[in-house]
């Protein structure tokens, strides 16, 4: 045996490995892994302390300014409540509906409701699932609202308070929201003034999924 | 560490692009150690001579699937985050036509084309002017091509999922025909160059 494989030249030695190796791979089991899995509790817990699952209402109103594309943005909410009003490019998907949805773990995928409860449910289901970049809108769709849409301008701010309000102006005006300023009466109450922009006019809305978008990969 | 390591965030996109550049030297670079700077032996592939071409790509199909199958199976690389080019398959199969033809009638695939330039080979600045001439031509065609391009669509399917085959098997088989073809190659070389040497 031993002077056999000593006769073999260098070819044909590495063609009887790969056999080798091929063969012990007939009983290896998938390199896939299945529908359950180890989750790093202590990686999440860290994820979660730190907060870098998280993105702010300011960071995506400027990625939607910028038509950034190499993001999905997941609508929680119900039906209805994504028929009023919802953030532009945003998808719908309720919750029982996200497991099997058209996402792969590859995207960065964002997930936001009317909180931010819905979306940390729905954060630890695609962590287990072992999605990797998966985050949260901070303060979800409120927090958009009173950041975003409608910010409300100090009423003894300073100039440099201002200078950042005007530019909050823009980022309103651009979703279709009014900037609140302080002169009017903000004593008794603001919600009246409040109404949601019609959901066609900010950007163009596209509820479809935008892998059609996605930057080209492989060759 | 964890791999693909792109896709978990190791570098970014710029960073890629490097990334890129030094496995494109690689590769390169090799390519032009086992021959293929030369027409002549690719070439040489089609008339059976010299069956290099088969050798050196199924061994580097071999090895890149042996080496993925274990390390994903040992849990360092996550199979289902690495990227597939989704199957198209009739306008895959008429693409393939063409660069096979191609390949026949000018003596390099598109790879080994840029490894004749950089040797300076003008056959090879030729074809590698009509590359980018046949993308062109395609680019401005593409709007009444687009409808044949998205036939077809058979989305991102593996050989273990369209067989439904266990995977170890596909890898087993893919071996057994890598060695089969070697073999085969070997066989077909010899007998050509003897027959060579007769007459």
């Amino acid at each position: 045996m031993k002077c056999m494989l000593s006769n073999l030249n260098l070819n044909k030695r590495l063609a009887l490995i790969a056999v080798v190796i091929g063969f012990i791979g007939l009983f290896a089991g998938s390199p896939y892994k299945g529908n359950t899995v180890k989750m790093d509790t202590k990686e999440l817990s860290l994820i979660v302390q730190n907060e870098v699952d998280h993105v702010s209402v300011d960071e995506l109103a400027d990625w939607i300014i910028k038509e950034k594309s190499d993001y999905r943005l997941i609508d929680l909410r119900n039906e209805k409540d994504f028929g009023e009003y919802h953030i532009p490019n945003a998808e719908n998907v309720t919750l029982p509906q996200l497991e099997n949805y058209n996402i792969t773990r590859s995207e960065k995928i964002i997930l936001y409701s009317d909180g931010g409860i819905h979306s940390a449910q729905g954060w630890m289901l695609l962590k287990a699932k072992d999605f990797k970049g998966v985050y949260m809108l901070t303060g979800g769709l409120d927090e958009w609202k009173t950041k975003v849409l409608f910010p409300i301008f100090p009423e003894n701010g300073t100039a440099e308070e201002k200078t950042a309000f005007e530019k909050k102006k823009e980022i309103s005006k651009f979703f279709g929201g009014s900037p609140i300023t302080g002169q009017q009466e903000t004593g008794t109450n603001v919600t009246p003034k409040m109404e949601m922009p019609k959901i066609e006019s900010p950007g163009g809305v596209n509820p479809a999924p935008t892998t059609g978008k996605k930057k080209k990969e492989g060759c | 560490m964890n791999a693909p390591f792109f896709k978990y965030g190791m570098f970014n996109d710029e960073v890629s692009l490097i990334m890129a550049f030094i496995i494109g030297i690689g590769f390169g670079f090799f390519l032009e150690r086992a021959g293929f700077g030369s027409s002549k032996k690719l070439a040489a592939q089609f008339y059976f001579n010299d069956m290099s071409v088969l050798k050196v790509m199924f061994s580097a199909i071999v090895t890149a699937m042996i080496g993925i199958f274990y390390l994903s199976w040992i849990g360092f690389m996550d199979l289902s985050l690495v990227y597939l080019t989704p199957t198209y398959i009739l306008p895959q199969i008429l693409g393939g036509l063409i660069l096979g033809v191609g390949f026949v009638i000018g003596g390099y695939c598109p790879g080994t084309s840029a490894v004749g330039v950089s040797t300076g080979r003008i056959d090879a600045m030729v074809y590698f002017i009509g590359i980018f001439g046949g993308v062109f031509i395609f680019g401005e065609m593409y709007p009444w091509l687009q409808g044949f391009a998205d036939s077809t669509p058979m989305g991102t399917v593996t050989l273990p999922q369209f067989l439904n085959l266990p995977y170890g098997l596909v890898v087993f088989l893919v071996v057994l025909m890598a060695v089969g073809a070697f073999a085969l190659a070997e066989w077909g070389e010899k007998k050509i160059q003897s027959k060579k040497a007769v007459s």
